[in-house]
């Protein structure tokens, strides 16, 4: 680790890596590669002490348990699958809206006997009493699998290891069911598999993670809580409305009550009534309704770039865990 | 220091052990530290797979630092020219498991009788063997549990209880379910699809409705069913939609099988006390009864006190691979996850290991360390 920067890991190649820079971008942060496009390291453009390592998601999350980087953008599968003991390595900071994939449970279409993993269970275990085998599982996550199969109580299966092409594995006679990562169930269908009722291991996405196991100097904090900041207030701005209106006659408890019934804050408020409130994008028009209704003439309402906050909630939870 | 001791003792410890083992007759068996792991995977399930030292060899085939001895001990036993004779074996060596805190090596010694055909008196030999062992390594006084797999598994089966059922039990059972929340649940567990049909198929004629499934599986064309032959699936459909209207156990099953787990103490009296229950319920179980009281006999002449020992109905050790005798010692104080030795009947291992027939199997393991942990703690 260089000494005295934030090191901050984004997939290299991709949808992943248009997605990640394009979220970095929306909160005005610019990834910027170094000379050309095979050069592994950038800045962030916008804030300081700040190094870009251009990594494929796997590495990413493997560095990340290392704490070989401070953050880093990937897949919340990879994070619960690769790193044992998850929690207490890395922090998952915030959904990051792409990427998004689910772990899923899938048998044979045919087993029309099987809807969910109490059935699952209950063939396994017949399945091994009458051949003296274990039901096999072809996967890539291992551990995942292990996790959720106990949970279910299904004990009788023995896990293949497939790194490719898993939903072709019980056609191929490799396996008789598998559990892989799907988005649109397009594949699975092809194959003549099906998602069991209560097959959906992990709803997965990408995911900004910090590491808890990097050295974070002073430098490094500084610059990650710059970079927190500026996306929690994109992400505020992103989801929120500015609503003003000039209402003289409502008295204060009134307004804090309507402000409570349309999830908003009251962000100010003049001697001369006029008030400014801040709610989620969906309330906007209700709550809009409500102040004409209380007194307003007009009500505007109006989308910010951002909106900064003296307490950073991203920051925030992320110095708790660094302590 | 106390560790250091504590190993020393284990180290000249698990050479008594294991001098006293070979001196009646079990030949030491010493199977390679890094074994395939396939097997361990195959028998022992996934659950281990957490807690192997996995490694890959340069042609990408999986192998693991041994986690026990038994299955290794049982692979070479089928290999040998001795395969389905009677052959006795003892071991002492490390064995591996993961574990978070601490080393993930373990001192264990055991012992493994094969192909014996007077199964009590077996049985009784190996218990008798691994506590005798144990107290010449300076044991001290351990507090013994018995129990009977086979005769569970016996009072299961007379109990004419729907398959699934009898496999939702004995899942639950392995698992530390209660009893109540096993009946809670049902083996068709609410899933709505399909209960129209079910419905419609449900009391129709068995062959006809069988026929009918699997044509409409043919019709659909769909021929790979992922290892599960057509008329497994089907038979497990409409035995779903058999159960499905049906009234689950009866209530007087249900009590039946709570008042045969509470089954326990002394094991003459418990033998006592099922025959009693066996008759008053018309169940016949005298099999494993006979067998039962046959082994406790043994005991005796091998110099044991069963009055001393615990017997408990439910306690089974792990269902889906012990057959008959289950025990194990516990040091006075220890946790009841952390046996002195753990031991039992496994008849079927080695035929699902590939044997040509069954060969009778019983052996039990001796976690050394745990032999001194007080004493050097």
């Amino acid at each position: 680790m260089s000494d005295s920067k934030l090191i901050v890991a984004v997939p290299s190649k991709g949808r992943l890596q248009e997605n990640a820079n394009a979220f970095f971008a929306r909160a005005g942060l610019d990834v910027v590669q170094g000379r050309g496009a095979r050069d592994y390291r950038g800045v962030l453009k916008g804030v300081d002490n700040v190094e870009i390592a251009f990594l494929s998601a796997s590495d990413i999350t493997a560095h990340l348990a290392q704490g070989s980087v401070h953050m880093g953008v990937t897949g919340e599968d990879l994070v619960r699958e690769t790193i044992p003991d998850a929690a207490s390595k890395v922090e998952l900071l915030t959904p990051l809206g792409f990427g998004h994939a689910n772990v899923v449970v899938a048998t044979p279409q045919a087993w029309i006997d099987v809807r969910n993993m109490a059935d699952l269970a209950d063939v396994a275990a017949a399945y091994r009493t009458k051949r003296g085998q274990r039901m096999r599982v072809a996967t890539k996550y291992i551990n995942l699998t292990r996790r959720y199969f106990a949970d279910n109580g299904v004990a009788d299966y023995r896990i293949v290891e497939s790194l490719g092409a898993t939903e072709g594995a019980p056609a191929a006679g490799q396996a008789e069911l598998i559990v892989d990562i799907t988005t649109t169930g397009a594949t699975l269908k092809a194959n003549a598999l099906k998602v069991l009722d209560d097959g959906v291991m992990l709803r997965s996405e990408a995911n900004l993670v910090a590491s808890t196991t990097a050295t974070w100097d002073e430098t490094a904090r500084e610059a990650a809580r710059l970079i927190l900041a500026r996306i929690a207030a994109e992400e505020e701005a992103r989801t929120t409305r500015e609503v003003r209106a000039f209402v003289p006659e409502l008295s204060e408890s009134k307004l804090k009550k309507g402000a409570a019934k349309f999830s908003a804050r009251l962000r100010g408020r003049g001697q001369d009534g006029h008030v400014m409130l801040a709610c989620p994008k969906a309330d906007a028009p209700d709550l809009a309704e409500w102040l004409i209704k209380h007194g307003a003439e007009t009500v505007t309402v109006g989308q910010v770039d951002y909106v900064f906050t003296a307490k950073n909630p991203l920051w925030e939870k992320l110095a708790k865990r660094l302590g | 220091m106390a560790t250091k001791n504590g190993r020393k003792d284990a180290k000249s410890g698990g050479q008594t052990l294991l001098a006293h083992l070979v001196a009646s007759g079990y030949k030491r068996a010493e199977p390679p530290i890094l074994q395939p792991a396939a097997v361990f995977l195959d028998q022992l399930g996934e659950d281990m797979r957490g807690r192997l030292y996995l490694t890959t060899d340069a042609a990408g085939a999986e192998l693991c630092l041994r986690p026990e001895f038994t299955l290794p001990v049982s692979v070479a036993y089928l290999a040998s020219s001795a395969a389905g004779k009677a052959a006795a074996f003892s071991y002492l060596g490390s064995v591996f498991r993961f574990r978070p805190d601490g080393s993930g090596e373990f001192l264990q010694a055991g012992l493994e009788s094969f192909g014996r055909k007077d199964k009590e008196a077996a049985d009784a030999e190996i218990l008798a063997l691994s506590l005798e062992a144990a107290a010449k390594a300076g044991s001290g006084d351990l507090n013994v549990t018995i129990g009977d797999a086979g005769l569970f598994a016996q009072f299961l089966d007379s109990l004419k209880l729907p398959a699934s059922w009898l496999r939702l039990i004995r899942r639950g059972l392995a698992h530390g379910v209660s009893l109540d929340k096993i009946f809670e649940a049902s083996p068709t567990n609410g899933s709505d699809d399909h209960s129209g049909v079910l419905a419609a198929l449900e009391g129709a004629d068995k062959q006809g409705a069988r026929a009918l499934v699997e044509d409409l599986l043919s019709i659909a064309g769909i021929s790979s069913v992922g290892g599960r032959s057509v008329s497994e699936i089907t038979e497990r459909f409409l035995e779903q939609a058999s159960l499905r209207s049906g009234p689950g156990v009866p209530q007087d099953k249900r009590d039946l099988i709570a008042k045969f787990l509470a089954v326990s103490g002394d094991p003459d009296a418990a033998s006592a006390a099922l025959r009693k229950l066996a008759s008053d319920a018309k169940l016949d179980l005298s099999a494993a009864l006979d067998s039962f009281d046959q082994r406790l006999n043994f005991m005796v002449a091998r110099g044991l006190d069963p009055a001393s020992m615990k017997f408990s109905a439910r306690f089974v050790r792990r269902l889906d691979y012990y057959t008959g005798f289950v025990f194990e010692a516990h040091a006075p104080d220890a946790a009841p996850d952390k046996p002195v030795i753990g031991g039992g009947r496994y008849d079927r291992l080695l035929g699902t290991l590939g044997a040509k027939k069954d060969i009778p199997a019983v052996g039990a393991a001796i976690w050394v360390e745990r032999l001194f942990a007080e004493v050097s703690a």
